[in-house]
Formats: C-alpha cells, structure tokens, sequence
C-alpha cells in the first residue's frame, strides 16, 4: 500500500450507518475533517488519535513517550508510540514488552502475574480529596498503577531461609469485594448500543467494580480484536513493526503482540473464588485523611466494617489479614504538625503497620512542569479495557484523559507503597508461610499425617462419611461439599494458602510440594474445583522451577497434572476460564522447554482449540500457537529427523484461513507468509505487497530449519494456498480500493453480511470485504448478539465458534 | 469411514493418489469426505510426514501403525514404509460427523459405525497395506518405470481398489 493511500482518511459517512447498526462494531477515533488523498489535508483528522492512541499503547505498555500536553499537534512520535512498537517500552519499565522475545519474558510474566492482591478501603473524606486531585475513582486509582511495580530490588527469603533478590515483584491493589461476582459489563442496551451512560463518572459503582474483574473470555476476545482493529489501521502509516517484518524466523513469528496481549488479558483481574487464594487480600490499605475530624474513630470504624458489616468478604475468604493504616496528608491545605501528632498517636493504637502519605490535594495540569501523567495500569481487566476505549471514544475530545499528578506526589506514593511492601506485605507473608509450613504441612506429611490421612482413607467411618454429602464438623473431611468450599481455617484451606503464598514469593519448590499434598487430598475429598486448581498449579510450579525436567516420567506427570486439571475445570466445574488459564500456561511453558516438550505444547495448544474454549479470535491466535509450538522443534542429524517442519506450515495455513474470515487482512498475510516459506513456495502472488525473496530466504535459515529440498508436489496443495492468496490480495485491494469507492457510492447495506457469507464470500473470487471490516466490525462473535462465553457456545450449540472450522 | 491413500515417494511428491470408502456395514465403496474440508486430506498426509521420518527409524516394521491424528477433523493416519522409501499413507476418517460442526475426536469416534474394534481396524489397515505393497512392487517392476514418477497404471489403480475392497 502506497503512502499516498495511507493518508487518506477513512470518511466518517461510511462508517457511521454500519456503527450504529452492528453493535459490536469498533469505533475508531473520529475523523472530522473529509480531505482525501493530500496528506498535509488529511493531517489535523489524525488530531484526534492521540488519546485513543495512548491508550492502545497503555494497555501494552506503559506508554513512554506519549505527547506531554496531549493535544495540539500531532508530532511523528505521537503515532510511533502508539500502537506495540518497541518505542514505547522504552521507558525503562522493566517488564516483559508486547511479545515474548526470549523464554524469561514469559516467565516473568506468570511470575507476575501472581502477585500478592491488596484491599484499599478509604474514608469518605480521603476519598473526596483524591477525587479532587481529579481521581473520580478515588484512592485506589490513584496508587493502583504505582503498585504493580515496585521500585528497587526486594529480597525475598524462602521456606529454606535462603534469600534471593526479586526487581519486578508488584502487587495488585483492588477494591476489597472487586473480585466477587461475574462481570456484568459491558452491558448492551436493547438496541444493541453500548450503554455507556452508567459509567460515565464512575457513578454507577456496581459495573465500574466488576469491571476490575476478570476472568471472562469472551471479553478477552473483544479487547484484544480491538486492539487488532486499530492496529491495522495504524498499519497504513507504516509504524507497526510486527506487520512490516516480514522475518519469518521463530522469533518473530512468536512475537505476536496479540497474543501476549491475550495472555496478559487472561491473567489479569482474577476473580475471587473459593478454590484458589491469590486474588484473597494478604492485606487492606485502610486510609484516613487529615480532613477528618475525629480520624482515630474513623479508623475503628473502616477496621469494624472489614470484619461485620458490608466489606466483608464472604464466609470462605480468610478473614486475617493485615491491617495497613495509612493517613493521607493534605500538603496545601493542612498543618503538618498535627498530621505528625496523629500520626504518632496511629502508631501508639495500632503498631508499626502506618503510612504518613502527604500528597497535595490540587489538581495537577498537564501543561505544568512537575506534572506527570499518571502511568496506566497494565493489569486491567479486559472488561475494564473495553470500558476505557469505550469511555475514550465516546469522549470524543483531543486531551488525554489520564489524569495528572505532581511529580512529588508520585514519588510519596511510590515510596508509600515499597515501605508496605518490603516492610509489612512480604515479611507478613514470609512469616505465614514459615509459621504453616511448620505447623500444618510438615505435621501433615510427617508420619502420622500420612497415618493419619491412610486412616481417614481407609476406615469405615472415614468411608462412610466421605460419601455422605452432608457438612461434616470435625469428621474426616473438612470440606462442605453442600456449600462447596473449605472454612478457611481448616488445615487444607491454610495449606492451599501457603501453597499460594510461597508461589507469589516464587518458592515454586515450596509451592509445588504443597500443591502436590493438596491434590490428593482435595481428590479423596472429591472436592473437584479444589483438585483441579492444585493440579494446574502443580504442573505450573513444577513447569517454573528452573531446572531442566529432561526426564521422560516427570513429563508425563505434568500431561497427567495437566489433563487432570482441564477436565476437572470443564466438566465437574463448569469453568472455561480456568481450564483455558491451565492450557495456555502449560502450553506456554512446555513450549519454553524447547525442542523435547514441543510436541506436547503443541497437543496442548490443539486440545485448547479442540475442546472450544476460545472464540474466533483466540481460535486464530492459538492455531498460530500451535504452529510456533511445531516450529520451535529442532531435527537432529543430518536427516533432520524429528522436525516439525511440515505441521508447522500446516497449522500456519490454518491461521490464514481463519484470519481470513475475520477479516484481519495483515495477519493472514503474516501467517500465510510463514506458511509458504515453510512449505518452500515463495509468495510472489502478492502484486501489491511484494516480498523479497532473499529476505524470506533468510527467515527460512534463521528458523534453523533446512530450506524444502522438495519442493511441494501436491497439485491441490498448491492450488489451495493460491486461492488462499487470491482471496487475500482480493481482500486487501477492496481494502486499500475502498477510499475511492467511498466517494461515489455509499454502501452502508452492504454492511450487513452473514458471517457465513462473509466466509464464503473471502474464500471466492468476488469477495467484496471492504475498509469497513478491516476496522473489524465484521468480527463473527460481534454478529452474535449473545456474549460470548465458551460454556454458552457449549449449550446453545455451535454456532458462536465454529465458523472457522467450517472453512477448514 | 472415508479414506484416502496416497503414496509418497522419496522427494515429498505425491506418486499414486486413490479416495474410497468403506464397503463394510453396506458402505458402498465411495468416499464421503466433507467438501469444505476435502483439500485438507492433502495438508494432513503431508505433515504427517513429519511424524513418519521421526518413527520409521525406531523399528525395522515396515508397517508403522497409526501415526498421526488430526483433530480438527477427527482424522487418523496410518503409514506404511517400503524398502525403497516410499512411502504409504492412509488418511481415514470417520463419516457421519459431517452435520456436527466441530468433532472432537471423542465424540466423532463414539458416532462412527465402527463395530470393529481398533485392533480388528489396524490388523485390516494392515493387510491392506501388504496387498497394495504387493501390486505395488509388481507395477514398479515395470522398466519403464523411474523412480519418483507418479504411477498411472489403470491396473494398479484397480488392484487398490479391490484390495480396499477386500479388507477395508
């Protein structure tokens, strides 16, 4: 696509009939002004991408050079930092960039991923001041990004006393209740609109909190098509890097930012459920303002209500966690004196656990010198994403909305929240899992707890009431199997927290040991949802110790640990989510294994699209999975014996059909690319996009793989990755000939085409996809109204996620 | 069941290719492979290929059993390797999953109008592949022959379809 093209604009006429007739259609930053084809014309419609563009840069990374002061001219580096580019993760924040490059990445991300959750429970006072600092979230918004990296080095001391130095520990800061409940967002109004009125200024608590959590698929999906939407239509101003490099070598075609997108969409904002603790509180920030009058009563007060009234946290969460009182300093308005003189008193009533955090209560203005923009989070929820874009377009306005705050400020909180950290969370953790581990798990596998647990097994009032299913008090087994959850003070429930917490302080031998003594105790129990959650995270604290796991038994093992976990998630839990968590982390991490576990990442990634638990979008980027999972196996010898070349390109081909039917014009070309070098025959059919085939010769040798000695024989091989090519040029030169179309005919109905027509249109010859489904409102799941969620698509049959299949 | 056999000579290329299906359970011998997923059966025996050069070094059969599945459309493929390097494939799927419109291979396996056990089907595949390996070595022994060209032989073509017919 020539640059002169790229400039054009998309008029906005088109796109708006088709946007408010298909709801899941994707907004795209509004375009005003209507000069086609002059670039220096076309320049004040880009005016209105840098908000929106921030914000795709944001949910990726944390964008470095986003534009100061926002608004008034595009500059070069407005674009460039927008979408994945390596720019942007520039600014030496130290977590893994949009795709995995190397194998720490991705385990620093798990690693990550499970960090320690933290309550935030604020006065009505405190919260009124943040909020006039422009916060309309109130406290936890404003030291929610700041918690997710801790600033320094933190050393960490584990079950066997030996200490190691961690620099990306974070911890997630979250309402106390964010994450019960299933998310309720985004609602869709009867007329198929986004309902956005309710979360407008964050009134509507209810949805704005749910949105924090995760944990639902089909909201994974949208935001990461989103972000593949604005990606390719970023695509025409030549800054996406992963699009344009047309290297073909592992690395690269691993390095799907989409992908690790998914991943970190799919780890972020667990929901809080019985079987697992990571998102239970270890502690509640509990704050104060020096605005209040009466601060000591106030304090017992927001302490009572963690432990009565409506902040508890329902019967089956551990209730004893920390305390964290922290008194928040109004710099402009108050006299620090008698802040201190509280805060003194703070200190005598309630221990060591007390943070002064002094803050000025003024608004911070972008154009100000010590302001900075506050960083956005990385860990929201996808839902919660959704909702920012959303927010962001429906605000139609130039200026980045992400609130300021003063340079000082930033600093306080940073420092506030390393102090919780190094000196109250991690040493708190230290201590319970020394003090459990000595107490519950080593007496449970010492030998009378063996004996103990035989008995239990074994005896006859053992058996019988372990098959009764009444709530046993004090019997053999502690689980209530009528309300489905352990008390949280029973040894399994503490052991579980051990196990929990000794995982997010990274002792996954500790982790893995534990888990290990939990399944087969939560087996005999028949607690299911239990057992699998301690066979997933068994596998993947196995998976995350670093040494080699050459050992063919202990490979199998995981496949049985795996295979367990999965099954138990879909079929006696119910649970999509979790067993897709479980695939696609143990797939990651076998993968990681290299060569000898390829195989078994590769079956992984297939059950993951076998037994549906993603929908179109994931369907594609997993089939790409699977095809990177082949490719990463190395042949041996001079016979390359034990290569994975074939399937590989295979399993590449498959992606490009079903990127094709979604219409994702840029990645099928990427993955249709591969295949072909893969299968030796090197794309030439691409008139308009043409490919250097020295290049491509070259990501061939860098795959480490032999180039096709034969070259591919099969008539109706090729004649199918030809028509795959025809449909694909098709596609984009409706795409790129749209802008002219646009001018003389106004194909609004044409909007509106059944995802199967769609398919089969893409497929023929006549295929009239145009620019509009490039910006990707034609996703299939978007025609289906109903959401998406696998266990839906599971009972309402098969039409959410099988589309792609069909054209297999 | 549909089948598709292909034999695949030493450079990856395609020398004698033959779709039949079933005559057991009053099958009449015609292939029903679904058409938007037919073009596939190529991709699959192709990249079991992969899977064949890893295993044909751990035996000294010639018969390699079920090598390679592919889920997707609940296929399974079974390789022969003769003495020459050639190679045979035998692509076989099950029938009646076309109106479900993604088949895991459970279920696609408890649909299908197998009666036979899997061992009562492999020993079938098996003897398949010797008949064919047979009429095989006689077509090649055609000095007209060059190695690696595709065979056209309307006798050979016959003599697989009556043994498919015999055993399959």
């Amino acid at each position: 696509m020539t640059p002169s093209q790229d400039a054009t604009p998309i008029p906005l006429p088109i796109t708006a009939p088709a946007l408010s007739g298909i709801d899941e259609s994707i907004k795209l930053p509004r375009r005003r002004a209507q000069s086609p084809g002059a670039s220096l014309a076309s320049l004040p419609d880009r005016r209105s991408s840098p908000s929106l563009s921030s914000l795709f840069a944001s949910t990726s990374s944390l964008a470095g050079s986003r534009p100061g002061s926002g608004t008034s001219t595009p500059t070069a580096s407005t674009i460039p930092s927008s979408v994945f580019s390596p720019v942007s993760r520039s600014n030496g924040a130290p977590f893994p960039g949009p795709g995995f490059e190397g194998t720490e990445e991705l385990r620093n991300l798990i690693s990550r991923s499970f960090a320690p959750h933290v309550g935030v429970l604020a006065s009505e006072d405190t919260e009124e001041l943040v909020q006039q600092k422009g916060f309309q979230g109130g406290l936890l918004d404003l030291i929610r990004p700041f918690g997710e990296h801790i600033t320094g080095k933190l050393a960490i001391r584990d079950s066997n006393g030996s200490s190691k130095v961690v620099d990306d520990f974070g911890i997630r800061f979250m309402g106390l209740k964010d994450g019960l409940g299933y998310p309720s967002f985004p609602r869709k109004s009867a007329e198929g609109v986004y309902d956005s009125t309710n979360r407008e200024l964050n009134s509507g608590k209810p949805s704005d909190r749910w949105s924090r959590t995760g944990g639902d698929i089909s909201h994974i999906e949208e935001a990461v098509g989103r972000h593949i939407a604005y990606a390719e239509m970023q695509n025409t101003g030549s800054i996406s890097d992963y699009f344009n490099s047309r290297n073909i070598s592992s690395a690269g075609w691993e390095a799907s930012p989409f992908y690790a997108l998914y991943l970190r969409r799919l780890l972020s904002g667990l929901p809080l459920v019985p079987h697992e603790t990571f998102s239970h509180p270890v502690a509640c920030v509990i704050a104060i303002s020096s605005h209040s009058t009466s601060p000591i009563e106030e304090l017992r007060r927001l302490y009572t209500s963690t432990n009565i009234s409506d902040s508890r946290l329902p019967q089956w969460v551990n209730n004893e966690f920390l305390r964290y009182y922290v008194l928040l300093h109004d710099e402009d308005n108050d006299d620090i004196k008698q802040s201190m003189g509280l805060y003194e008193q703070m200190k005598r009533n309630f221990g060591l656990h007390c943070h002064l955090l002094r803050i000025r209560s003024a608004q911070a203005v972008p154009s100000d010198d010590e302001s900075v923009r506050i960083p956005l989070c990385e860990w929201m929820s996808a839902s919660e994403e959704l909702a920012e874009i959303e927010k962001r377009e429906a605000a139609d306005d130039d200026v980045d909305p992400t609130p300021c705050i003063f340079e000082s400020d930033a600093t306080a909180i940073r420092s506030f929240v390393r102090e919780l950290v190094a000196s109250s969370i991690v040493p708190l953790m230290e201590r319970m899992c020394a003090q459990w581990n000595e107490q519950i798990l080593s007496r449970r596998k010492g030998l009378s707890g063996r004996f103990m647990s035989l008995s239990k097994r074994w005896t006859p009032f053992g058996a019988s009431s372990r098959n009764s299913s009444g709530p046993m008090s004090g019997g053999s087994s502690n689980y209530d199997s009528l309300q489905g959850f352990y008390k949280p003070d029973t040894p399994e429930a503490l052991m579980r927290k051990l196990a929990d917490y000794a995982f997010m302080l990274r002792d996954y031998k500790l982790a893995q040991s534990t888990y290990d003594v939990l399944r087969s105790d939560f087996n005999s129990d028949k607690a299911w949802t239990y057992y699998a959650g301690a066979s997933e995270m068994v596998a993947i604290a196995a998976l995350m110790t670093p040494n080699n796991m050459s050992s063919k038994a202990r490979i199998e093992n995981i496949d049985q640990f795996l295979e367990a976990s999965s099954y138990s998630y879909v079929t006696r839990s119910a649970a999509p989510y979790y067993a897709l968590r479980t695939l696609a982390l143990g797939l990651e991490l076998l993968r990681l294994r290299g060569s000898s576990a390829a195989d078994d990442a590769a079956r992984w990634a297939s059950r993951i699209l076998e037994s549906r638990l993603v929908g179109p979008i994931g369907h594609a980027l997993f089939t790409e999975r699977v095809s990177a999972s082949y490719g990463c196996r190395r042949g041996v010898g001079n016979l390359n014996s034990g290569s994975r070349t074939r399937k590989s390109a295979l399993w590449a081909l498959l992606a490009t059909s079903e990127w094709i039917a979604l219409e994702k014009t840029d990645l099928a070309e990427k993955a249709l690319h591969r295949a072909c070098a893969l299968y030796g025959v090197l794309p030439g059919a691409f008139e308009d996009t043409p490919v250097d085939i020295k290049e491509a010769e070259d990501g061939v040798d860098k795959l480490g793989l032999p180039m096709r000695a034969y070259p591919l024989a099969f008539g109706e091989m090729k004649a199918h990755i030809d028509s795959l090519r025809e449909a694909l040029s098709e596609q984009r030169r409706m795409a790129d000939g749209y802008d002219d179309m646009a001018e003389t005919l106004m194909p609004a109905d044409d909007e509106e085409l059944e995802v199967e027509d769609v398919i089969s249109e893409s497929l023929t010859v006549n295929a009239r996809p145009n620019r509009k489904s490039l910006i990707g409102a034609q996703m299939p799941f978007g025609v289906d109204v109903a959401p998406l969620s696998p266990v839906r698509t599971r009972d309402e049959g098969e039409e959410g996620f099988t589309e792609s299949d069909k054209i297999l | 069941m549909s089948y598709y056999f292909v034999i695949i000579g030493t450079k990856d290329n395609p020398l004698f290719e033959h779709e039949f299906g079933t005559y057991r359970q009053g099958g009449d011998g015609i292939s029903r492979f679904r058409e938007d997923t037919r073009h596939m059966n190529q991709f699959v025996a192709h990249a079991s290929l992969d899977i064949l050069e890893e295993v044909q070094w751990a035996g000294g059969q010639m018969y390699l059993k079920t090598i390679d599945r592919y889920p997707p459309t609940g296929s399974t493929i079974s390789a022969f390797i003769t003495a020459a390097n050639a190679k045979f494939l035998l692509l076989h799927q099950p029938n009646n999953i076309s109106t479900t419109s993604n088949p895991s291979s459970l279920t696609a396996n408890r649909n299908a109008p197998t009666s036979t056990t899997p061992a009562a089907t492999d020993e079938a595949i098996k003897n398949f592949f010797n008949d064919v390996y047979d009429s095989w070595v006689k077509t090649i022994m055609n000095p007209f022959w060059r190695v690696d060209t595709p065979v056209r032989s309307p006798v050979f073509r016959s003599r697989v379809a009556a043994s498919a017919k015999k055993y399959l």
